[in-house]
């Protein structure tokens, strides 16, 4: 099965974020880059696949920024994907949802893909836009939510299972499809030391960004805040544990009222 | 960006869900003047449809087709494109919830809409719509600005009220679909079975969430959790440690690599509050946390805190609640 998994570098969610001092930007420059959590996911699913079908092969794609665009899909060869393809984007500034699904469309439809595998969102943006753009851009069925994605070979089919809002469901699938992955079967590996030395000297293809487009359904941040710093808890002080749960249910109906 | 609203409307149970009529209000409080006309797919969801009036819409568009029982996002983005176009709607809102994102993205291509998912806030003005929305797992809030002619908006689960309910009169416009390209119903899809949901709200929809921690300590306590989670009429929740264990599965994992809730009331009982849980929670409007280490990274994001055995607490919590609530 050719296997493709989207990654996006995020900062890592250990940092501390800063906000400019005109409020339209996020400070980046000490910040870390790496893979998304849903996307690590995503890489480790995919390689659990390769690893279940013989003759797979897991090609990564990332649209993105020099240099941490570079260094997400060198992590990912590392972790043992066969190939990877860049499609750098102008400095600095990640491209907006939309933008980038249009930028991994062009990728993806150039190099063979059965599954096409994405994290359910990046731990930045929040949008989780990719995996339908990219499915309607491909014109491919796209299925969110996704954990315990198995491929039946006999049967030439995805089997997943989707966690909604009502309840877990149970799919079956025909390839060509897109995944926007919630959780790979177990925890994503970690690279050893001679794979990432390895890395960094495997190939990695590169595409220019696509021409911008008018009313491409691109949309721009213009301004972040953060909130107030929390004060920390109100404790409750108490003598019993009945008195505890009678001041902390006091509080919730009448101070936060958000109970009953 | 002018004209009126459409709110694309989601099935649950046969009804409207919560996250459709906290849309209609978004649009309403966006559309000024402006109409806001209604839109459900579906299979016999005629008296469904009959719910947008409830909520103060005068027209709903209405595609019903037995395929369209489990909703074929491609299919109603396309249908949706075609109904905004032909009331010359500039927005579309759709509740937060799976469907709803997944809408909002494919509109995004198909309908060239800017698009933006997880809003806490709505405006428009003059040709753009302004968005609100936490990003960085709720560490920070962006305004995105979504300019051009066409806007797709999914809002958050319980950022905004739903509009009061009366009696109101509802005209149902068919949609015809006999003009859908046979590409965006293929390759067919199999749903093979929907696990029944226990009793209680999902977590992803719930207004109040109950998660358990490490502080549990074994498998056979978390009835506790689960009893003070059916007392608040909430949804289950667990760190990672609880998962990782295997006390509970792993869609119960509230977090980085789980699933991100926002609701109202957010209670941790026996969790530290590792970051790659609090980018998951801390977006939630009041956050309890009951805990024996006074010292426990939750406390700094909670609002109200109590040090103690988790043991004695959660049983003497549960039956207060349920006191409470009459039970």
């Amino acid at each position: 099965m050719e296997i493709v998994v989207c990654v996006k570098p995020v900062p890592d969610p250990e940092t501390r974020l800063r906000v400019s001092a005109d409020g339209t930007t996020l400070d980046i420059e000490a910040v870390k880059f790496v893979l998304a959590g849903y996307d690590e996911s995503a890489v480790e699913q995919a390689l659990l696949l390769k690893e279940a079908t013989p003759g797979s092969k897991v090609h990564v794609i990332s649209a993105g920024p020099p240099p941490r665009t570079e260094e997400v899909l060198r992590a990912s060869l590392a972790l043992g994907c066969d190939l990877a393809t860049w499609v750098e984007t102008p400095p600095a500034v990640a491209p907006d949802p939309v933008s980038a699904a249009r930028a991994l469309a062009r990728a993806v439809s150039a190099v063979p893909h059965d599954l096409v595998l994405c994290g359910k969102q990046a731990g930045d943006d929040e949008a989780g836009l990719v995996p339908g753009a990219l499915a309607e851009l491909l014109g491919v069925p796209d299925f969110s939510a996704v954990i315990d994605l198995r491929w039946d070979a006999a049967a030439s089919r995805l089997k997943f299972q989707r966690s909604t809002e009502a309840g877990l469901e149970k799919w079956e699938a025909p390839v060509p499809c897109v995944v926007a992955l919630q959780q790979a079967w177990n925890d994503p590996r970690t690279a050893k030391l001679p794979a990432i030395l390895k890395s960094r000297k495997l190939p990695i293809t590169k595409l220019p960004p696509a021409p911008a487009t008018p009313a491409s359904g691109a949309s721009r941040a213009s301004r972040f805040e953060l909130p107030p710093p929390r004060t920390g808890a109100k404790m409750i002080e108490y003598k019993t544990p009945e008195e505890a749960a009678q001041k902390l249910v006091k509080v919730l109906k009448e101070e936060a009222k958000v109970f009953p | 960006m002018t004209g009126p609203t459409l709110v694309v409307g989601e099935l649950h149970d046969g009804h409207l869900s919560d996250a459709t009529k906290e849309a209609v209000g978004v649009a309403r409080g966006a559309s000024g003047a402006d109409e806001v006309v209604g839109f459900l797919a579906g299979n016999s969801i005629r008296e469904a449809a009959a719910g947008f009036g409830r909520c103060g819409v005068d027209r709903v568009f209405v595609a019903e087709d037995p395929r369209l029982d489990a909703p074929v996002t491609a299919v109603v983005a396309h249908l949706v494109g075609l109904a905004a176009e032909s009331v010359g709607a500039g927005l579309v809102v759709v509740g937060g919830s799976t469907f709803g994102r997944d809408l909002v993205a494919r509109l995004s291509v198909r309908w060239t809409a800017a698009a933006a998912t997880g809003a806490t806030g709505l405006a428009r003005t003059g040709t753009t719509v302004q968005v609100r929305r936490p990003v960085f797992g709720g560490r920070a809030t962006e305004t995105r600005e979504l300019e051009g002619s066409h806007a797709a908006v999914a809002i958050r689960p319980h950022a905004f009220a739903a509009p009061p309910e009366g009696s109101h009169e509802v005209a149902l416009t068919p949609v015809p679909l006999d003009g859908i390209p046979p590409a965006l119903w293929a390759p067919k899809r199999v749903v093979v079975e929907v696990a029944a949901r226990g009793a209680g709200p999902t977590l992803t929809d719930a207004s109040i969430v109950v998660s358990g921690g490490r502080g549990v300590r074994a498998a056979e306590n978390f009835h506790l959790v689960e009893e003070l989670a059916v007392a608040f009429g909430a949804a289950v929740g667990a760190s990672r440690a609880v998962t990782d264990a295997g006390w509970r599965p792993a869609s119960f994992q509230v977090g980085q690599t789980g699933k991100a809730v926002s609701p109202q009331l957010y209670v941790a009982v026996g969790i530290s509050g590792a970051i790659q849980h609090l980018v998951g929670m801390v977006s939630s409007r009041v956050i309890v946390a009951i805990n024996s280490d006074a010292s426990a990274p939750i406390f700094k994001v909670a609002d109200y805190g109590i040090v103690g055995d988790l043991f004695q607490i959660v049983p003497a919590l549960t039956s207060e609640v349920r006191r409470a609530r009459g039970m």
